[in-house]
């Protein structure tokens, strides 16, 4: 996966190492900082903590129309594969598109969500910046557009096969799994879509239970 | 039991736009949104389309959008209740 990662270790050797895959495009960068502030958290309660890049994103030297779907399950699955000890892959959003393939002793998704309504936003943020450009453009014409080009949506650069990828992507099974929606109660974490902010924001609270609830969840899989 | 929608409406707008519970809460039908908060941006309605789609249990047709809708606060939650009632 090009090498590109952030990886927050533990003082002594870790109890297992967390594998967070990310949401994807703007929402990966609107959540960083919480999911950083997360691995501190689990790093100071004896765990690894990864973040990788996934090609064509953050800081991944692969340009972005080069990838698709297919091309992140499989990164994601060799980094998971190189990993020694217990693994957690912890998923946000359309991280949980892709992260069945990686396998873990535990998985964990928060506030999971369907590649089509991701790409749809996309599209829309690209029919509203037309707009105001004074070109009109619909949703439709986009996506027949991008059925035989790349296709240029809030400054990603997608091929026509991750935009069909996209529009199918579902999340997929695994086990054994907890998987948590925001809010309250039990199958809930607190705190507020950060995902979704225009201008982002950070939330330590939420960083904090996010830890929690998966060395929680770790430690009901079996890891001590 | 569902909550209204100009309460679901003003959340998810607090959610998208960073507003918190107060900004969020003073909201009046006159308050300007696209062109006006500079948070508004066009990745901003995109989001707040979809959102409302999941979070009402609607679908939005893009030809029904034009620029009022998104004008103040007023027009959306009136696009809203009119899109709840008709799905």
């Amino acid at each position: 996966m090009d090498g590109h990662r952030l990886r927050i270790d533990p003082a002594g050797t870790p109890r297992a190492t967390v594998l967070f895959v990310p949401p994807l495009f703007e929402e990966a960068n609107r959540t960083r900082r919480t999911l950083v502030l997360a691995m501190r958290a689990l790093a100071a309660d004896g765990f690894a903590a990864l973040l990788p890049d996934l090609p064509g994103q953050n800081e991944s030297l692969t340009p972005l129309v080069e990838v698709d779907l297919a091309r992140w399950i499989e990164a994601l699955a060799a980094v998971a594969e190189r990993i020694d000890g217990p693994l957690i892959v912890a998923s946000l959003r359309g991280g949980c598109l892709v992260d069945h393939r990686a396998k873990a002793a535990a998985h964990w998704r928060l506030a999971p969500v369907a590649g089509a309504s991701l790409l749809r936003t996309l599209l829309r943020a690209r029919v509203s910046a037309d707009r105001e450009a004074g070109k009109s453009s619909s949703l439709e014409n986009l996506q027949a557009e991008a059925r035989n080009a790349p296709l240029l949506l809030a400054g990603n650069l997608l091929s026509p096969a991750m935009i069909a990828q996209l529009g199918g992507a579902e999340v997929q099974a695994v086990a054994p799994l907890r998987s948590l929606t925001l809010g309250s109660g039990d199958g809930a974490l607190p705190g507020t879509p950060l995902w979704l902010r225009a201008e982002p924001g950070e939330d330590a609270a939420m960083a904090h239970a996010i830890a929690a609830d998966i060395a929680a969840w770790g430690a009901a899989c079996g890891i001590s | 039991m569902t909550e209204p929608v100009d309460t679901q409406l003003r959340a998810l707008l607090a959610d998208i736009l960073g507003l918190g519970e107060e900004r969020a809460a003073a909201l009046t039908a006159d308050s300007g949104l696209f062109g006006e908060l500079p948070e508004f941006d066009s990745m901003a309605v995109a989001t707040v389309l979809t959102e409302m789609e999941d979070r009402l249990g609607i679908l939005i047709d893009d030809d029904e959008i034009d620029g009022e809708i998104f004008e103040t606060y007023g027009h959306l939650l009136a696009f809203a209740e009119r899109k709840v009632r008709g799905s």
